[in-house]
């Protein structure tokens, strides 16, 4: 067809303008100094400065620490529920809130947290006392991963949802107990779920930087907040870029681990 | 001949490197029902989509009632498509699919109404214009594809797999409908099958199509009886297929013993293939069988038996019988001389007529 | 013992349940509050809703959130359209490297492509504001135009287009009549995800937006590191409600016009 050549023109306008030209730019920019003269000084810096690798490693762990909460309230959660009738139902309420505004949910999360507000309020009631909650690393972490719930649910479930009940018989049938059936089949078949949970999950628990202002206090303890704070802040774009380049590859890493989880089906090897 | 509607002449078609059909001839008669069998991969669906319009020949000439179409694209040919998987527009109700050719065509309000209805009620779906066609049922979306298609009376009417998504009985009643559809009509219709059993039931003409080329074209009598080489007796039907040599003509030998057939017209102790059909072999008592062998296997399946026998040269023959018999007996097995059918190595379509036609005129 | 394990993860997925919608309830019980914290609720009061209506800066600040998000949901949907039909038309490594281009905005986080574009409007010398906000919710919102409208392309039988040629369209009437209708239930699912995505994005935004112009995520923002202030609480009650309308549009338009309603929306890489 004559006019598909026409239809492609506004789309690959956009890759080229909005996807590959900002790519390469922060690539470019992670090149230039403040004062704008081309060197690699920003990556010596980077690899020799004990306060970027220690934020770094922190910035892994946080995310990798929110990632494994999150699956672990999560794949029980998408258990129970694929278990469930009217399934899609309850899985739409799982879903909701990730349509309500995320910076209102983080809001929510200050009331809450705050030193006189109701947790502590609570705790109190309960004679634990009020304890500084808001700033914290835990709080941090909580805030995250209540976030990201869904985003880890989802995939599991439907990669749940996709093994024949047949599959099921059929292991019973042939003598596994219901644990074994759980660990030999179940699991086994749930693996792209998780995989495509923790894809969705860890890389943006890398670059969180919203939550980390407003619920863990102004510090810069991720990759996220410490691109912000170069580029708005200190406006150092070349530092920055510098630092967004380290994630860019960070974030290949996971997905070269998570590989597979797109090919949805059964094999994970 | 008489009414000729269309015809290949050398038509080739090329995908790539990938020859899809080649130096394909044929001509078609108007208001006969046509099946093209072969195999999937074949390319008897290519030669549907030539004829439609969907896909041009890389080299060749097509003409549909005496003109020249090649380059006539699909939208502007007076041929219809039933497709394998009915394609039918899931945006629109029964009706509005039916409709869809004549608004297509501007035709007015009031006569669009009137046709729908008529095809509709043709293929016996009197007042379900307003379902949509998720509601309707397999069968039931076989006979809109074909009501959408009839509605612009075409010339001619082509089927691809029309009946292959059905199951066996609905695919035998359709059958019927079908082929007394196409009589009330009186158009043309190019059926697509891989099916032996509808093509032979269905159709005036056969052309059988593997590898591109068609290998044979008859009644569904001829291409029964007389199967031009290996392929077309082993494709339609059950067959047992045994090489032999013709030792002169209504003479031959299969596995070193001889037998009268109704066959000539060869080279003295030429190698040649002689088919014989399970139903025409007979099983009989050991003293008044031609062949004498040991049964293997019985199984029953309705209407006869099929039965397996080793002759005493190891070689293993097919039997259709409705009597019963014993696996393990000892049995006889006869045959007339007109069940044997002699092939020729690489003889083609045209020198097999030939030959018929030279000693049955002897006769 | 069936019914005891039932109990059990019955009890599990209450308590997932309470987690996940109490902040929610919190803050739409507290915009009633006629006090001034989250903290103890003072009995009801319309107040922070009076404050809101009266509040000039944030009802321009809405009015611009929801000009954005509806214009660069439209342009997306156009572009992403016509590339999702584009993209159908290619094969082989033509097409997996389309696919792999559309979906490098989906799994970048979104620092970086505040970043990136922050780097390149300012190359280009586009001033932040309006226009550099706009360009770039147009930019995220493609490709999950494209993914939401590709598996609808992909579900139309090729000889649906056969076809309609066959009884007789010309090809703008195959495409207008057949190809559109057929996989207009995906461009509206597109249209809707765009839609939130532009009206939840902050991350983008705040890298993108200059001075003089504000989104309401950037706003709320900015708000809440100052405090508590209940008339957020009244704007989220008011936002929670148009999200419910959202999600129940959409699930109409997906119900009515999907024959495979299985469809399930959730905003990928949503968290930032």
């Amino acid at each position: 067809m004559r006019n598909k050549t026409l239809f492609i023109i506004p789309y690959a306008l956009w890759i080229i303008l909005f996807v590959v030209a900002p790519l390469v730019l922060i690539f470019y920019q992670s090149f230039f100094d403040i004062s704008g003269h081309l060197t690699l000084s920003n990556y010596a810096n980077y690899l020799t400065s004990s306060v970027y690798l220690k934020m770094t490693l922190n910035s892994v762990w946080y995310a990798f620490l929110i990632t494994l909460v999150t699956l672990v309230i999560s794949y029980p959660t998408a258990y129970v529920l694929n278990h469930l009738p009217n399934k899609q139902f309850w899985l739409l309420l799982v879903i909701l809130p990730t349509w309500i505004n995320l910076l209102l949910k983080t809001y929510a999360f200050i009331g809450l947290f705050s030193r006189t507000g109701s947790i502590n309020q609570f705790l109190r009631f309960v004679g634990f006392g009020s304890h500084q909650l808001l700033f914290t690393d835990a709080s941090f972490m909580f805030v995250a991963a209540y976030i990201e719930i869904p985003f880890m649910v989802l995939p599991i479930f439907n990669s749940l949802a996709e093994i024949s009940p047949s599959l099921i018989n059929a292991s019973k049938d042939l003598g596994a107990n219901q644990w074994q059936t759980f660990t030999k089949v179940v699991l086994p078949l749930s693996m792209p779920g998780v995989k495509a949970g923790i894809q969705a999950v860890f890389i943006p628990s890398l670059s969180l930087f919203m939550i980390t202002r407003l619920i863990g206090g102004n510090r810069v303890i991720t990759l996220g907040t410490a691109i912000e704070e170069h580029f708005l802040t200190t406006q150092n774009w070349g530092m920055g870029s510098t630092i967004g380049v380290i994630l860019i590859i960070a974030m290949f890493i996971v997905m070269f681990i998570t590989g597979e989880a797109k090919q949805k089906g059964g094999r994970t090897r | 001949m008489a009414n000729k509607i269309m015809e290949f002449r050398h038509v080739e078609k090329r995908f790539d490197d990938n020859v899809v059909l080649r130096d394909i001839d044929f001509e078609i008669e108007a208001g006969k029902f046509y099946t093209l069998l072969g195999p999937s991969g074949s390319g008897k669906t290519t030669i549907l989509r030539l004829i439609a319009g969907f896909d041009q020949p890389t080299s060749g000439e097509i003409f549909f009632d005496g003109k020249k179409i090649n380059d006539v694209p699909a939208n502007q040919r007076q041929v219809n498509t039933v497709f394998q998987d009915y394609a039918l527009f899931p945006h629109m109700n029964v009706a509005e699919n039916v409709a869809f050719g004549l608004q297509i065509r501007g035709v007015k309000k009031a006569e669009i109404k009137q046709r729908v209805a008529e095809a509709l009620k043709l293929v016996q779906l009197n007042g379900y214009g307003e379902r949509e066609i998720t509601a309707m049922s397999g069968g039931q979306r076989q006979r809109v594809a074909i009501a959408r298609a009839i509605v612009n009376e075409p010339k001619v009417l082509l089927l691809d797999e029309a009946l292959s998504a059905l199951d066996h009985k609905l695919r035998v009643q359709m059958q019927t409908e079908l082929r007394q559809l196409q009589r009330k009509l009186g158009i043309t219709f190019i059926f697509v099958t891989h099916d032996q059993e509808e093509a032979l039931a269905m159709s005036d003409q056969i052309m059988i199509i593997n590898d591109g080329t068609i290998q044979q074209s008859g009644t569904p009598v001829d291409i029964y009886d007389e199967p031009l080489n290996h392929f077309v007796a082993d494709f339609i039907g059950e067959s047992n297929i045994v090489p032999g040599v013709m030792k002169e003509d209504y003479l031959v030998s299969i596995n070193g013993q001889d037998f009268t057939c109704v066959d000539a017209g060869m080279k003295p102790n030429e190698r040649v293939e002689v088919v014989i059909r399970p139903e025409d072999l007979d099983i009989t008592t050991v003293d008044k069988g031609q062949l004498v062998g040991t049964v293997d296997t019985q199984l029953f399946r309705g209407v006869d038996y099929q039965i397996t026998v080793h002759d005493i040269r190891d070689h293993t023959w097919k039997i259709n019988s409705i009597h019963k018999t014993t696996v393990g007996a000892k049995v006889g097995i006869s045959f007339d001389p007109e069940d044997i059918h002699v092939m020729r190595y690489n003889e083609t379509e045209e020198d097999f007529d030939a030959r018929l036609d030279s000693y049955e005129e002897d006769e | 013992m069936k019914k005891r394990h039932l109990t059990w993860s019955g009890l599990y997925l209450a308590v997932v349940f309470v987690i996940l919608y109490a902040p929610i309830v919190y803050l739409v019980v507290f915009s009633f509050s006629a006090g001034t914290t989250m903290e103890n609720y003072h009995g009801f009061s319309l107040r922070h809703y009076a404050d809101l209506m009266s509040d000039t800066r944030m009802i321009t600040i809405v009015f611009n959130t929801i000009i954005i998000a509806l214009l660069a949901s439209l342009v997306a949907t156009i572009i992403g359209t016509l590339g999702a039909l584009a993209i159908k038309d290619t094969r082989g490594k033509v097409k997996n490297s389309l696919l792999s281009l559309n979906n490098v905005l989906m799994v970048s986080p979104d620092v970086i492509i505040g970043a990136s574009f922050l780097i390149f409007f300012t190359m280009l010398g586009v001033r932040l504001g309006f226009i550099s906000v706009l360009l770039s919710h147009i930019a995220f919102c493609i490709p999950i135009v494209v993914l939401m409208v590709l598996p609808k392309i992909n579900e139309l039988s090729p000889t649906l287009v056969d076809a309609a040629y066959d009884l007789g369209a010309t090809r703008w009437q195959a495409f207008s009549q057949v190809v559109l209708p057929a996989i207009t239930p995906g461009i509206w699912a597109g249209y809707f995800m765009a839609l939130t995505y532009s009206l939840d994005d902050f991350a983008v935004t705040f890298f993108v937006t200059g001075n003089g112009f504000s989104t309401l995520s950037v706003e709320i923002y900015s708000r809440a590191r100052q405090g508590i202030n209940l008339e957020i609480n009244a704007l989220s009650a008011l936002m929670f409600l148009v999200s419910l309308l959202l999600v129940l549009g959409y699930y109409i338009i997906s119900k009515h016009g999907g024959r495979h309603h299985r469809v399930v929306a959730v905003k990928e890489g949503d968290v930032q």
